[in-house]
């Protein structure tokens, strides 16, 4: 090819700019055409509509079809945000290497003819098929790890993802049988004798393709182990969604009886918990100032005596024995509860408890039974236990709560 | 013996223990010679250290299968088998109502709030979760949506299904006892051959 003449390389230089300021004047509107998939013509002038087409940026598919970009101008879109749905892999090396093939030659031809700024053109147009060619690697490679690395995330589906990992899977391929179309005996013959295309084509060009090279591997172990993975999800939620199915439609369903079988499958056997208790031993001498500053520790009871109070006092009014001795009966079992919170040290629900021990009690009074007992404890005691209300709204227009259950729970000293 | 007191504890209490629940605990168990060190200390007890196939829960099973070896065995699987349907459809509402790709594994995070925000304004989920909580798994007796889910949330943590970080912070961690619940699905559609799938069809693929 002859080198450009300096009138025609002007022209190339004004029209090319012209036509990348075109980009820019209408970014947004071509923006949204990438994304429409096709392009809101009133948002353009007739004039500007003109200028677009004949620079190759909009075309009209088809007769009937809406403008739309042309897909270059789609594909560098892609490519500079980085939009996996729409993103080209080139994994095209035969077409690229024939040009290298030429270039070297028409090169040699004008060295050997000895016309310099020729060869000089050639060497500089050489460089450019070299870069482009590691360039196609270094996108396709950037491409694929920022899926990986989204976990295909720009699908929704699974179906999707497991579609889109297989087409990664497929373009990797064709990327690495590209490699392998490099042969660099062919390289180094090409650049025999000569300094300049030794280094291109040989120490930098082999260089960056074998990083491509491990780089690809890489990828492509990670998109197995990432497919191998969403399978397994899917085979989740397969056997999740008919296992359902299945139970539900036959509502009767009993399996086998696995825990009798002779050979017992493990998965059955889950063993009975057991739960190791302990108790304060004094056996040991070493340990007794540890136990007597458990004791010491026991919150004491107050050693003030306070007069007994008689104020208006509605025991009184309990004439009634019987009234008496049920209220008294219902006073002991919540002492029992309180008791059995401090022994258990954890948490204790009052109608869980109140069901447990099968006490007749009505579920309200025991509730308000236990609050009443919370109530009247000494403040240093009352201190000892947490009280947690189980409580909701009387009904979505009513916001006066209702505690529903109570828990009491021992805390820490 | 003496450093892995707490896990043996947590063992013998019948927890499972998986990389979430207890991850130093895992780490142990998973080393061949705390595994013999660990059976050895349990063989009087009669238990014995038991891990589902891809070894990714621990729990405790009977050494010798005695009479009430079986006699519990025999109650706790018909738990299981009655706590299945209850489990599978709260797995699929879950990921229905959240909107999810996949099914819930070991370490997913389910935020309460998220869950009852969006069942809330759709009838069908609002229905579906309805009729689960009134399962006699969960039994709850309540009609409101909110203590609804704050029950099957707090039964499920109680069986280990789910964790539950801080005591008073609605979420949850999904525990790899989900992943021995559906090994044991697994193993009873295998062995009496259910026509349950798990893998897609042909079609499908295509």
């Amino acid at each position: 090819m002859a080198p450009l003449e300096p009138s025609l390389a002007s022209n190339l230089f004004s029209i090319g700019a012209e036509r990348l300021a075109l980009l820019g004047k209408h970014h947004k509107a071509l923006m949204q055409g990438y994304l429409d998939g096709h392009i809101d013509e009133t948002a353009f002038s007739e004039g500007a509509l003109k200028k677009l087409i004949a620079a190759r940026i909009l075309w009209r598919p088809d007769e009937q079809q809406p403008l739309a970009l042309r897909p270059l101008v789609s594909e560098l879109i892609a490519s500079m945000v980085a939009d996996e749905n729409r993103r080209q892999i080139n994994a095209d090396v035969a077409e690229k290497l024939e040009q290298i093939r030429n270039r070297v030659q028409a090169y040699r031809d004008a060295q050997f003819k000895g016309d310099y700024s020729v060869a000089e053109l050639q060497l500089q147009r050489l460089t450019e098929h070299v870069h482009d060619l590691s360039g196609q690697f270094e996108e396709a490679i950037d491409s694929l790890w920022h899926r990986l690395n989204s976990d295909f995330g720009f699908v929704s589906s699974l179906d999707d993802k497991i579609r889109e990992n297989e087409r990664a899977q497929k373009q990797l391929r064709r990327l690495l049988d590209g490699l392998d179309l490099l042969d660099f005996n062919e390289l180094i013959e090409l650049s025999e004798g000569n300094n300049h295309l030794r280094k291109l084509l040989v120490s930098q060009l082999q260089n960056q393709l074998s990083s491509h090279h491990s780089s690809l591997l890489e990828v492509q172990k990670r998109l197995v182990q990432l497919l191998a993975k969403f399978r397994q999800q899917q085979a989740r939620s397969m056997l999740i969604a008919n296992m359902a199915a299945f139970l539900r439609q036959h509502p009767k369903y009993q399996p086998a009886d696995y825990p009798n079988r002779s050979e017992l499958p493990t998965l059955f056997n889950q063993a009975a918990a057991i739960r190791p208790q302990a108790a304060i031993a004094l056996d040991k001498a070493s340990e007794r100032a540890v136990l007597a500053e458990l004791v010491r520790a026991l919150p004491r009871p107050s050693s003030i005596e306070l007069p007994e109070q008689h104020s208006a006092s509605f025991a009184e009014l309990m004439v009634d024995e019987e009234i008496a001795a049920r209220q008294q009966a219902l006073k002991t079992d919540v002492e029992n509860f309180y008791l059995r919170v401090i022994d258990q040290g954890g948490k204790l629900s009052a109608l869980e408890y109140l069901a447990q021990q099968k006490l007749d009690w009505d579920s309200e009074i025991w509730l308000y039974q236990i609050l009443a007992e919370y109530q009247a404890l000494p403040l240093e005691e009352k201190r000892m236990f947490g009280i947690l209300r189980d409580e909701a709204p009387a009904s979505s227009v009513n916001q006066l709560l209702l505690i529903r259950d109570i828990q009491i729970a021992l805390k820490a000293a | 013996m003496l450093q892995h007191g707490p896990l043996l504890e947590r063992l013998l209490a019948g927890d499972f223990i998986c990389q979430i629940s207890d991850e130093d605990g895992y780490r142990h168990l998973s080393d061949e010679q705390t595994q013999q060190e660990i059976n050895h200390y349990l063989r009087p007890l009669n238990r014995r250290l038991v891990s589902n196939d891809d070894g990714s829960v621990f729990y405790l099973g009977y050494h010798e299968l005695s009479k009430e070896a079986r006699e519990h065995l025999s109650s706790q699987f018909a738990l299981t088998v009655q706590s299945l349907l209850p489990l599978l459809e709260w797995l699929q509402l879950v990921q229905e109502t959240l909107g999810r790709d996949s099914a819930l594994t070991a370490g997913d995070t389910i935020k309460l709030q998220e869950f009852v925000l969006r069942t809330e304004d759709n009838q069908s989920l609002r229905q579906r979760l309805n009729a689960l909580a009134s399962d006699r798994f969960f039994n709850s007796q309540s009609e409101q949506l909110d203590s609804q889910v704050k029950l099957i949330f707090r039964r499920l943590k109680e069986h280990g299904y789910l964790l539950q970080p801080h005591s008073e912070r609605q979420y949850y961690i999904v525990t790899g006892k989900i992943d021995h619940l559906l090994d044991v699905i697994r193993f009873i559609r295998d062995e009496e051959q259910l026509p349950v799938d798990d893998t897609p069809s042909q079609e499908a693929l295509l």
